[in-house]
């Protein structure tokens, strides 16, 4: 042996194959020609075993294949039912031990309208809505300016490169902590749960949950009731950003927002820079009138203050200068001046006394005499 | 890392407190004085902000 295959040599008794080297060359052919593929068939003899994984026929018309389903893959999803119409994902192989002819089937699908996962969804939807999770009135306020931005997505998905980019543009100024999740395959679920646990424990002011495009069966993990109850129970408001417009998830509903992409979750987390630096002028300028308003009013009391003791002055001014007009008045009709102007003379001597009596005045005396113009000298005769 | 809400909240009762016409000049400019530091470091960190991204690793939890 060990050379190709001699067709006499295989045909002779002694050269004959045991039946496992025929089974293990059918499973290597069937392996390499057959990759994995959907397959469109009929649900038949379908059987659940107690390890949890599935066994059934998928069959058309004209014939039918062995098909199993692991518990790995088929966990998330409820049994289906014999007669069904479903699509499957399998790789076709070769059951050894019973030398059958046999799907691995990876994903199962109902050609129903969402099938399986409708009704899987239906079912966790309404155990989320008997404990109130998905009422409205749960739904809390987006923080108006967050500081800490948390986003559980793939590490490496265009969804991160997108909220990256809007936060840095609209607002920078928060940090954005980064959970890194596998957001599809079998590990979703546990991965994405054990991220929101971690974030759960860290000083986060908004999350978001993103994930981008996609098909619709690749979205499982976030209509996972397990998924949908941790974000349901996370202690910060949560933006749901899966990715499908038409597919609403279970996550989408619990979340507090939901946006139509991982962007717009982004800008929904995120005050715009330019706004926030407009109000900030806005108030710059409130400030600086109110100053002015401020300082004009001191200024006008001031003015008032000073009106007033003018105006004070003024009158004190007033009220003297009349004082001082009476007594002037009455200074001048005291004035011997005024008693000359009418006709009236003194007579003085040399020593400026005045001469009032006779006896004074005796003949030849000389005296000086004062009238309204001027003065003469005289003597008594 | 500023407060934003707690930041402009000051910004606004400070605003309304010196439109209120009621303060004595000393303490008009005070405000204002605050007012515009305020509004200067906010706007200066605003401006000058670039993002911080930090990768938290996810911790593999068996299920």
């Amino acid at each position: 042996m060990g050379q190709s295959v001699d067709l006499f040599a295989a045909a002779s008794a002694e050269g004959a194959w045991t039946v496992s080297e025929v089974t293990k060359r059918a499973k290597n052919v069937i392996e390499a020609g057959l990759p994995p593929l959907w397959v469109r068939g009929e649900i038949a003899g379908f059987k659940a075993w107690r390890s949890g994984h599935w066994y059934f026929s998928l069959r058309d018309k004209s014939a039918q294949i062995r098909c199993v389903m692991f518990a790995k893959q088929n966990f998330r999803l409820p049994a289906p039912t014999d007669g069904m119409q479903v699509f499957a994902f399998a790789r076709p192989s070769m059951y050894e031990e019973k030398g059958e002819f046999q799907l691995t089937v990876m994903e199962l699908l109902s050609t129903d309208q969402g099938g399986l996962w409708k009704l899987a969804f239906e079912k966790a939807k309404a155990s989320l809505t008997k404990d109130g999770l998905l009422d409205p009135a749960r739904k809390r306020r987006l923080p108006l300016f967050p500081r800490r931005i948390a986003v559980v997505t793939s590490p490496d998905g265009a969804a991160l490169r997108d909220i990256q980019a809007v936060v840095a543009r609209r607002w920078p100024i928060a940090e954005l902590i980064v959970v890194p999740a596998q957001v599809q395959g079998a590990k979703a679920e546990a991965s994405v749960c054990s991220a929101l646990n971690r974030i759960s424990r860290l000083p986060v002011d908004v999350l978001i949950v993103a994930r981008g495009g996609g098909s619709v069966e690749d979205l499982w993990a976030f209509n996972s009731e397990r998924v949908a109850r941790a974000v349901a129970g996370m202690p910060m408001p949560v933006i749901s950003a899966i990715g499908h417009e038409t597919d609403v998830t279970l996550c989408d509903l619990v979340a507090d927002l939901r946006a139509p992409t991982p962007s717009a979750a982004a800008e929904a987390a995120t005050p715009d820079r330019a706004e926030v630096l407009q109000q900030f002028g806005v108030l710059g300028q409130r400030l600086a009138r109110a100053l002015r308003t401020a300082s004009r009013h001191v200024v006008e009391r001031l003015d008032r203050t000073g009106d007033r003791l003018i105006r004070s002055m003024d009158h004190r001014l007033e009220k003297s200068r009349a004082l001082l007009t009476a007594h002037s008045a009455r200074l001048d009709a005291l004035s011997p001046l005024k008693v000359l102007a009418r006709g009236y003379a003194v007579a003085r001597d040399a020593d400026g006394n005045v001469l009032k009596r006779v006896a004074q005045l005796p003949s030849g005396k000389e005296f000086r005499l004062r009238v309204t113009d001027g003065e003469r000298d005289a003597r008594v005769q | 890392m500023p407060e934003f809400s707690k930041q402009l909240e000051r910004l606004e009762a400070i605003v309304r407190r010196l439109e209120a016409e009621d303060l004595d000049l000393d303490e008009a400019l005070k405000l204002f004085e605050e007012g515009v530091e305020r509004l200067r470091v906010a706007r200066e960190q605003l401006t000058q902000a670039e993002l911080k991204v930090k990768k938290v690793l996810e911790i593999e939890s068996p299920s």
